[in-house]
């Protein structure tokens, strides 16, 4: 008798082949068979109208802090995602000495916008090392997780205050060579970095002091492992990323890793930006070379207040200085003092075509509720003021707590970003999960995938779509045994409608460690998802208490070749 | 293909250990007048030029240079 068997559904089963109508059977963790199955299961679901499809891989995430005090990763999981990559842009929470833990929450808090309440409140620092760490995330694991180890952290580990200042020397190289082959051994899938990512003093992180032969030492160690390389670049611009991803494609042919860089945005201001750096990626892959660019589904949409720094201010230096370093009650003393204010009008003129067409989320004062949802243009107009004076002014009365709005703020060509979605050299992730919950959703990405451009667009099968998040990204990433529906393989898997699976609505959620809350989107359509042959969530019976997730690719002695082959810096 | 069949793009260099505006002039442009030379670096590097400087009392003082920048040699290439 099978542990569990799939009936009736439409397999889509990751290779991109056409979707064919089978019975899937597991047994333990593992796909037993895929055809008729004339055998009971202990336990059967029917999926009759629905898609099965191998679960989604997540390649770019932020989930270091939320796996503490969240195994499910909520809630990535119930969009089908049953593989995250936490630890991405230099960033990671282990290895990392005691002294330098505020330190580090610093750069999650500014970097990646997670509130420094919630680590207070919902982590106990009972690691150090990478291995500890993996320890500690391993108990309750309900998704699988494929950590990165983040360059900026092994720089500290090795360097301390010597980081965030200069080169490394060749003994400190050495060492921070060994530190990452620990993080290997513990089960690292590759190591992360960053050329354009600030600390919490404005200051460059710790990577970004690294020189090129740093880089190439850290690519010798992975290439013994045959580990990826994941960075940021510059991508603000084409000149800049098309340098980065020469200087990656050169690290590829010589060390033989795959390497991927995120973002790639569709930018309005500068259409001709990504098929430049495409070409370029065409020409390199040409080569031999493996440069991935990640690039997102979803347009680019920023929430934000006034009480916590946002990216959407970054450069307007005096907004930011305010929110980045003021308390609530400096800010809106900042706020109500006339020549401060001044001072602020004037900054923020810049981007005096945009505030209009921001729209009003959320206050807490009765007398400002007919207010929300409309636009702060509207608004303007109704107060006889200016836009400007209307953020101001509402987030005053608000005492911060007034939340905006700007929507469709790029990557939001249906045409560009579907060609590049289908390209067959993009990697589609970048979704940032865990990360920026005060300014958007990083949640539903899949969902949009399938609703936008494979339903209202038609602008990719659906066997292409879940190609593109499943087997792709498991064969870039060496992953193994995962993201296809074969006889062997593990048993990730999603149920799906392919008619109603979608991304909900944009939604403000208390339950982050501290009383804080987030930007969440429920999933819509997906039936089951099941991780390791276990069943992690169902619509309607929501997460199960039973967990099977897995560190991937999991400690070196399980997954490592014999023979090591060592290409020297 | 080899790298020597790449299309052309913008030439750029990856610093070398201590690099300055004024060492990245005499390394890449050495026929030209230190002080035009480093004038021309900086406005084909505004990422790097209009970076703040470094925190009071770094290593790197007022070099706002970092050992993993990007530094474009020449001028953003014309639309093809």
């Amino acid at each position: 008798m099978y542990d569990l068997v799939i009936r009736n559904g439409r397999v889509v089963d990751g290779s991109g082949m056409p979707a064919y109508n089978a019975d899937i059977a597991l047994s333990g963790n593992r796909i037993a068979k895929i055809g008729r199955i004339s055998e009971k299961g202990r336990k059967e679901i029917d999926a009759e109208g629905k898609v099965v499809s191998p679960g989604f891989i997540d390649p770019h995430t932020h989930f270091d802090a939320q796996l503490l005090w969240d195994g499910y990763a909520k809630p990535a999981l119930s969009h089908g995602v049953t593989t995250i990559v936490p630890g991405n842009c230099s960033l990671s929470l282990a290895p990392l000495r005691a002294e330098y833990r505020t330190k580090l929450v610093g750069m999650f808090n500014q970097i990646e916008e997670m509130p420094l309440k919630a680590f207070k409140e919902g982590v106990v620092w009972d690691w150090e090392t990478f291995s500890e760490y993996i320890t500690r995330i391993r108990k309750g694991l309900a998704i699988n997780v494929a950590p990165l180890v983040g360059h900026s952290v092994i720089r500290l580990w090795v360097m301390g205050e010597a980081a965030m200042e200069r080169t490394a020397t060749p003994e400190e190289i050495t060492a921070m060579q060994g530190v990452l082959r620990e993080c290997l051994d513990a089960g690292a899938i590759g190591l992360s970095t960053s050329y354009v990512d600030m600390d919490e003093k404005l200051q460059p992180v710790p990577s970004r002091y690294a020189d090129a032969s740093e880089i190439e030492a850290f690519a010798s160690v992975l290439s013994e492992y045959g580990r990826i390389l994941q960075i940021v670049p510059e991508f603000y611009d084409a000149d800049l990323t098309i340098a980065r991803l020469d200087q990656l494609a050169e690290i590829s042919l010589k060390y033989g890793i795959p390497t991927t860089f995120s973002p790639l945005f569709v930018n309005a201001d500068n259409v001709d930006a990504v098929d430049r750096v495409m070409r370029r990626v065409d020409e390199q892959f040409a080569r031999g070379a493996r440069v991935w660019p990640q690039v997102q589904t979803r347009p680019i949409d920023i929430s934000f207040c006034f009480a916590v720094p946002s990216l959407l201010f970054i450069r307007l230096p005096g907004w930011y200085r305010i929110m980045r370093f003021g308390t609530p009650d400096q800010i809106v003393a900042a706020f109500k003092d006339p020549a401060t204010r001044e001072k602020l009008v004037a900054e923020s003129a810049v981007y005096n075509a945009l505030w209009p067409n921001l729209r009003l989320r959320l206050v807490q004062t009765e007398a400002n509720q007919k207010y929300v949802g409309m636009t702060v243009g509207e608004i303007a107009a109704a107060r006889g003021t200016t836009p400007i004076d209307v953020m101001i002014d509402l987030s005053i009365e608000e005492h911060l707590d007034a939340h905006f709005l700007a929507a469709d703020m790029g990557h939001n060509s249906d045409e560009r970003v579907g060609a590049l979605l289908k390209h067959p050299r993009v990697h589609i992730g970048a979704s940032d999960g865990g990360a920026h919950i005060l300014s958007f959703s990083t949640y539903g990405d899949t969902g949009f995938l399938f609703a936008h451009y494979v339903r209202e667009l038609n602008a990719m099968s659906i066997e292409s779509a879940v190609k593109k998040i499943t087997s792709e990204t498991a064969s870039i990433w060496g992953i193994p045994d995962r993201g296809l529906l074969q006889q062997g393989y593990i048993a990730d898997i999603v149920i799906f409608d392919p008619q109603t699976i979608n991304r909900g609505e944009e939604k403000y959620v208390q339950d982050v460690p501290g009383d804080g809350s987030r930007y969440i989107r429920d999933a819509m359509g997906v039936d089951t998802v099941i991780v390791g042959g276990g069943v992690a969530w169902t619509a309607v019976a929501g997460y199960n208490a039973e967990t099977r997730g897995e560190i991937l690719p999991g400690e070196v002695q399980k997954t490592r070749p014999k023979t090591r082959q060592k290409v020297r810096a | 293909m080899p790298a020597a069949e790449l299309s052309t793009v913008r030439k750029s260099i990856l610093p070398q250990n201590g690099d300055t505006w004024q060492s990245i002039a005499a390394r890449m442009l050495p026929g030209v007048a230190e002080p035009e030379a480093v004038s021309k670096l900086q406005s084909w590097n505004l990422h790097v030029f209009m970076r703040a400087s470094g925190a009071a009392g770094s290593v790197r003082g007022n070099n706002p240079i970092l050992p993993s920048d990007v530094i474009f040699v020449e001028p953003p290439l014309a639309k093809a």
